[in-house]
């Protein structure tokens, strides 16, 4: 036979209505952690099902964006552009009608110093696309 | 039966060591022992006199080894569980991965893209009743062929009906809710932009590779950046290409043009900014295009360029030191190579300066100075600008010029004007970039930012690019390419002009025209600055040469592209800003106007 400690022998007599207490406590503790286990799971299975939606989600967005994307594109097309804005009249902007920030002054000086200014300062740098 | 045994009398050689099937009987014959002697243990206890001892033994070690076990299990499922790779979705997964990366300009403006599309499958023994679902599909979709639709409906099977559904199509085609009816997605490659830069960009096969343009030149890479998923970007800005491509198609119709080729090219970096082929297609249904209509002009049409190759010639005159801007051709009679007579398009009959050869496009003194040069001079130079290879640009369309075979006199007179040579137009730009970006020969690329540590080699030296820039701004002011001025711009430049060769001659009512100009040409060498190159071929209005045809454009485009470039206007000792000619020998204030 193999020699136990006391202390070890009078746990393991400890009884309860016949019952081992160790066995009690351990039935119990084993219980404790696979109900935390479950808890566990559900809370874990939820979570990815949210993530999952939320993924699946943004892949929806970015076709949208990656649709919307083209289309502005399509509609932006430089021939198209300049077809609609030639049929409206618009035009490359002469250079004589063309400044820099720096010029504007030499344009259109200051109403109170020239009264006699020209009011329309001709819109400056930028031409047509 | 074995038909490899010896031959009777002959001595049959022993095997060497124990053979396999020896060792496995000896393997057998152990484990046949260890189950002996297990199954045997009971009796042998007995007959020990210790039965209670031999199974507490067993049951040890059966616990032993399931212990064992199950901690093994315990310890990879604790390890599993704390060092997992977060995401949840495996490894080395990517949520924006492609099979191909969107492909876009220089700043990030969409040239190509990947659209998911739809295929429309139809289960035939879900519909409910077949001539209605029939008549609704066919409102809903009206290029969906109706024989197909009716051997699916008809059949017993679930049947693809048509293929590449956009979108739009898809939610028009579900919200009629029939029975049976579902969609599978599937990646297609669009083009959005649709005839701009269609030959640039190229084509992609449903399979996700490259088939033609960009789409094939980088095709290893846009799949990467799109297994990253990471847009690629091309060395093109799309305004500047919309501007090419509308001007380049208005100047070839008004010239009653058969194709027209436009490049807009970054001399010091060798990046090219648009690059333009007319006619074109529409890229998404390129089917319907004419052949014609599909091919890059630019990198695979070899042209006979005509006088702007007189840019190389006196370029290789003055860096050889054979000319400089105060030597003397006689051009006052035609020049007699053997039975050749050369004589000039613009005759002027007298005495000319390398400039005035230059500005009257002199094929006599072009032709002199390269005679005096001679072939193997004008070989080396005409090899380092690239003209005698394909351009290394890394379009796979770039297509290798005819081989030139001899180098004597007479052909040497026809290379100084651009005759007896063909190239390609990438290849001109190529080289007319070398002369004026201080004589450094760049790969041109359609990478952003140029490639990276590409080899350049010097072709001309930077005083002799100065030169040339000199020389084309001349041209400009006062010579044959006066429409190519824009106002402020500083545009230089070289007009070309030449028949082509119809069944053998040189017909000269079939022409190519062309320009190849610069801006802004004044400055340092080394400072930004740009080609734009325009051809016409066979030009159907008069006259045909690249000043009237050609040089128009050039200056469109520069005048329009300037501000995307960052150029900005500036006065310079020809004209003013706003583009009004300065006189020659102006007064202290300029009033002599």
């Amino acid at each position: 036979m193999i020699a136990v400690p006391i202390p070890v022998k009078r746990l393991f007599d400890w009884k309860v209505r016949g019952v081992r207490c160790v066995e009690i406590i351990g039935v119990v503790c084993v219980a404790a952690l696979v109900f935390s286990v479950y808890i566990a799971k559900a809370a874990a299975a939820r979570e990815s099902s949210e993530i999952s939606r939320i993924e699946s989600e943004i892949r929806e967005n970015r076709q949208r964006v990656r649709l919307l994307r083209a289309e502005a594109t399509r509609l932006e097309q430089p021939a198209r552009l300049e077809a609609l804005s030639r049929e409206i009249g618009l035009g490359p902007v002469d250079v004589r009608r063309q400044a820099v920030e720096a010029g504007l002054p030499a344009i259109a000086p200051p109403p109170a110093v020239a009264p006699s200014a020209p009011v329309t300062a001709p819109a400056a740098g930028e031409t047509l696309h | 039966m074995d038909y490899r045994r010896p031959a009777p009398g002959r001595a049959q050689p022993r095997p060497q060591g124990p053979s396999v099937g020896g060792l496995f009987a000896a393997w057998g014959r152990w484990v046949a022992n260890c189950v002996w002697w297990l199954e045997h243990s009971f009796e042998r206890a007995r007959a020990d006199g210790r039965p209670e001892e031999d199974t507490r033994v067993r049951i040890f070690l059966i616990l032993a080894v399931f212990s064992a076990v199950f901690a093994c299990l315990a310890l990879g499922a604790a390890h599993a569980a704390l060092f997992a790779p977060r995401g949840g979705s495996g490894a080395g997964f990517n949520a924006n991965a492609l099979t191909r990366a969107d492909l876009v300009d220089r700043n990030g403006q969409l040239l190509a893209t990947n659209i998911t599309h739809y295929g429309l499958y139809i289960d035939p023994r879900e519909i409910w009743d077949p001539a209605s679902a029939k008549a609704q599909l066919r409102r809903a979709l009206p290029r969906v062929s109706a024989k197909r639709l009716d051997r699916v409906l008809g059949g017993e099977r679930r049947l693809l009906v048509l293929n590449g559904l956009t979108p739009s199509e898809r939610s028009a085609v579900h919200a009629l809710a029939l029975g049976g009816v579902s969609f599978e997605p599937e990646d297609r490659r669009v083009y959005p932009l649709g005839t701009s830069a269609a030959h640039l960009i190229g084509r992609a096969d449903t399979g996700g590779e490259g088939v033609s343009g960009t789409e094939l030149a980088f095709n290893q890479e846009i799949r990467a950046a799109g297994a990253a998923g990471e847009d690629f970007q091309l060395s093109i800005d799309l305004r500047v290409q919309g501007v090419v491509e509308n001007e380049l198609a208005a100047a070839a119709e008004l010239a009653k043009a058969k194709g027209a080729v436009a490049v807009v090219a970054d001399v010091q970096t060798g990046e090219i900014l648009a690059m333009a082929s007319w006619p074109t297609y529409d890229a998404n249904r390129r089917n319907s295009a004419p052949s014609e209509a599909l091919m890059n002009r630019v990198t695979s049409a070899h042209y006979e360029m005509g006088s702007v190759f007189k840019s190389f010639t006196v370029a290789a005159g003055i860096d050889t030191g054979r000319a400089d801007m105060n030597t003397l051709f006689d051009a006052s009679q035609a020049l007699q190579i053997g039975r050749r007579r050369i004589t000039d398009f613009h005759a002027t009959n007298k005495v000319l300066t390398l400039e005035e050869v230059y500005l009257h496009s002199s094929n006599i003194g072009t032709s002199r100075l390269a005679v005096e040069m001679g072939g193997d001079v004008m070989r080396d130079y005409f090899r380092r600008l690239g003209l005698l290879d394909a351009a290394p640009i890394e379009l796979k369309e770039s297509a290798a010029p005819p081989k030139v075979r001899k180098w004597d006199d007479t052909t040497l007179a026809s290379l100084s004007f651009g005759y007896g040579i063909m190239i390609t137009p990438i290849q001109y730009v190529a080289a007319y970039g070398a002369l004026v970006n201080g004589g450094r020969y760049v790969q041109p690329t359609l990478r952003k930012g140029g490639r990276p540590n590409a080899p350049t080699h010097q072709v001309v030296s930077p005083e002799t690019s100065a030169t040339m820039l000199d020389l084309m701004r001349r041209n400009v002011t006062r010579g044959s390419g006066r429409f190519a001025d824009a106002p402020g711009l500083r545009v230089g430049g070289k007009t070309g002009s030449a028949n082509k060769l119809v069944n053998g001659r040189y017909n000269p009512a079939v022409a190519v025209g062309s320009f190849a100009g610069v801006f802004p040409a004044d400055g340092p060498v080394t400072a930004k600055r740009y080609t734009v190159f325009v051809l016409m071929d066979e030009p159907g209005t008069f006259p045909r040469t690249g000043g009237y045809v050609a040089a128009p454009a050039v200056g469109r485009i520069a005048d329009r592209i300037a501000p995307f470039l960052g150029v900005q206007r500036k006065a310079d000792r020809w004209s003013t800003a706003l583009g009004e000619k300065i006189p020659e020998f102006q007064d202290v204030e300029g009033d002599g106007r």
